[in-house]
């Protein structure tokens, strides 16, 4: 007798084999729970459309009996919703019961998770339906036409489009600076010689040491106040001083990941490198910096999210009208309206610039753990 | 004899308090082959590691070519493109290709046109073996056939001597003696050469002249076989036993 054991392709695991071990009672837990959820957003967004959710006032309404937000008010208050929510958490209620009386009859583990997602997404659409009752019970119209005017938005669009391009402007160029000089101070600071390495160190320190905020503001009051720097005054000085302040910053931050990615190097390489002939600057320039580069590119990026976000910061400086970043636009539409609905508009152009980098750097994180090959080949 | 290409003066190292390299004397000559053995931590690898100034001596002068490298107004940098090291990591560059390893020094310290590079990598490759392999990343060759590109990648670069440490430590038993064939190659074709090494296989056939060191110092020095056959030393004793 022969034993042989020819190699075979491993068993299906996908989202049909998933499908062929359900049994009826996990379908339908599975189905109900997420009917819960559909139900409660569908819902929510059919009622609220049928009755609006803004109006135009007339320029001669009576102070105080019109507002924008009159329709989308009454949607929220209106009985229909009402009704709707508690169908919701019952609707929520029958799928959890459901999963818990089943839950030891299930035959495959298939079927156990299918019951516990249903239970578990039911649920979370009754706990949504509940804070929906709450939220009814509380100051709605208040709160509707402060926050949730979307005409506003509609509004001043332009004027956010043009804070996005502020923002984007003053981290790619603080960005982009910065990560070059970044590059240096890293070098300096691993220097064998003190005197090299301690500028660099307390540099470094100085500008992690300190908040954004402070150097930003004693940097516009000490260079555009007190200098009289040609560069830095004038209507365009605000502007290149946050470009300048931001840059020196993430030079601080860029640094630090630099070093780390140096010396996450083998000593080898450099001394590979050495032993050939090349000089310490040749063997950094060809060898160390190339390969430390594809190692920081992640830790640089996510830098670079944390910097988009401090370009906020810069509204200590007074930026000019058309120069406002996106938070500064937002300011100023809610100080001459007094509707905080701005700070939505705020908040949506930051997530719409830094949520695809987040996926970048999650992306660029996985392709390197993969090995260095595959990034250079 | 001949002029001594190398030269260590009385050199003494120190590791903070550690006393790696005591008072250590030693020259070579052309076309030598000569073996280091001793037991771990004994300081082969700092001996090696001077000759071409990757470790310089607290104490002690080192000669090559009759120039002295502990001098501060020696270029280094020249003395060492005509000393060929290999390590026992390998230590290719793992972002440029074969031909990209042995091509940057030629291009950035010899300064030789990308072309005539090339010629002189395909040439090096073409002697140990691997030609096939020029256009290959560094990951996708097997560690014996990384020895011997970092072997070629010294070699292009026309040195007088070269220095190996260890260059089959980190290989899997099939493959050690692959490269160990490329050294015994060399070694008749007359390249000057200094071997950190366990293989006493290759210690005895290929090398010229045995030293062994222990806890800093040069104990025994001779003809490998003779050492082999009749250590005068008990710790050399003892070691080539526990080894052979
Ligand atoms: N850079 C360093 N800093 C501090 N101590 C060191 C350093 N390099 C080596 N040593 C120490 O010096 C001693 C001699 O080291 P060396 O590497 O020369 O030994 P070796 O004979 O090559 O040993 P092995 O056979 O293990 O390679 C050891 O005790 C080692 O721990
Ligand atoms: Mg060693």
């Amino acid at each position: 007798m022969t034993i042989t054991a020819a190699p075979q392709a491993p068993p299906e695991r996908g989202i049909r084999y998933f499908a062929a071990q359900q049994t009826p009672w996990s379908w339908v837990t599975l189905g109900i729970g997420i009917l819960a959820l559909v139900v409660l957003f569908a819902g929510t967004v059919a009622i609220l459309n049928a009755y609006g959710w803004t109006q135009v006032c007339p320029p001669d309404a009576p102070q105080g009996t019109c507002a924008p937000t009159d329709p989308l008010t009454e949607g929220l208050l209106s009985p229909e919703l009402g009704a709707l929510a508690w169908a919701v958490i019952g609707i929520g209620a029958v799928a959890g019961l459901l999963a818990l009386l089943r839950a030891r009859i299930v035959p495959n583990k298939q079927a156990k998770e299918a019951a516990i997602a249903g239970a578990v997404i039911g649920i979370q659409a009754a706990v949504l339906a509940g804070v929906l009752l709450w939220f009814r019970s509380a100051g709605v119209e208040l709160f509707a036409r402060n926050f949730l005017n979307i005409r506003l938005l509609g509004d001043f669009f332009p004027r956010f489009v043009n804070g996005a391009k502020n923002t984007l402007i003053l981290s790619f160029l603080g960005g982009g600076l910065g990560m070059i000089l970044g590059l240096f101070l890293a070098l300096f600071s691993m220097s064998k010689r003190p005197v090299v390495r301690a500028p660099a160190r307390i540099y470094i320190n100085f500008f992690r040491g300190t908040p954004l905020i402070w150097q930003l503001s004693f940097a516009g009051l000490g260079v555009v106040t007190a200098m009289k720097l040609d560069f830095f005054s004038g209507i365009d000085g605000p502007y290149r001083v946050a470009v300048a302040v931001l840059a020196l910053n993430l030079a601080a931050y860029s640094a630090e990941v630099y070093r780390a990615g140096i010396q996450s190097l083998e000593r080898g390489q450099m001394e590979a490198a050495r032993s050939l002939g090349l000089s310490y600057l040749q063997a950094m320039r060809f060898v160390v910096v190339p390969q430390a580069i594809r190692r920081v590119i992640p830790p640089l990026t996510n830098e670079f999210v944390i910097l988009i976000k401090d370009t906020s910061l810069v509204v200590v400086l007074g930026l000019a009208f058309s120069q406002k970043e996106l938070l500064g636009v937002g300011r100023e539409i809610y100080s001459s309206t007094f509707n905080a609905t701005a700070w939505l508009g705020s908040a949506a152009g930051y997530l719409i610039i830094t949520l695809p980098m987040i996926r970048l750097v999650t992306y660029l994180e996985r392709k390197l753990r993969s090995g260095l090959t595959s990034v250079v080949g | 004899m001949s002029e001594a290409i190398v030269r260590l003066e009385s050199i003494n190292k120190w590791f903070g308090k550690l006393h790696v390299l005591r008072n250590v004397n030693l020259e070579i000559f052309p076309r030598e082959v000569l073996v280091l053995i001793g037991p771990s931590g004994s300081g082969k690898s700092t001996l090696l590691r001077t000759i071409n100034m990757l470790e310089e001596p607290t104490e002690g002068r080192v000669f090559f070519e009759g120039q002295e490298l502990t001098d501060i107004h020696t270029n280094l940098n020249a003395a060492r493109t005509r000393m060929g090291m290999v390590f026992q990591s390998f230590n290719l560059f793992p972002h440029r290709t074969v031909t990209g390893n042995i091509t940057l020094a030629l291009e950035k310290v010899l300064g030789l046109k990308g072309e005539e590079a090339q010629q002189r990598a395909l040439e090096q490759l073409k002697h140990v073996g691997l030609a096939d392999k020029a256009g290959a990343w560094p990951s996708q060759l097997s560690g014996g056939q990384q020895q011997r590109v970092a072997i070629a990648r010294a070699l292009a670069m026309h040195p007088v001597v070269m220095l190996f440490d260890e260059v089959t430590s980190a290989l899997d038993p099939e493959l050690v003696n692959e490269v160990l064939l490329v050294m015994q190659r060399l070694a008749a074709e007359g390249m000057t050469m200094v071997v950190v090494t366990h293989e006493m296989g290759f210690a005895r056939e290929v090398g010229t002249r045995l030293i062994f060191m222990d806890q800093g110092v040069i104990l025994e020095e001779g003809p490998p076989r003779e050492v082999f056959a009749n250590p005068r030393q008990e710790r050399t004793k003892s070691f080539l036993s526990q080894i052979l």
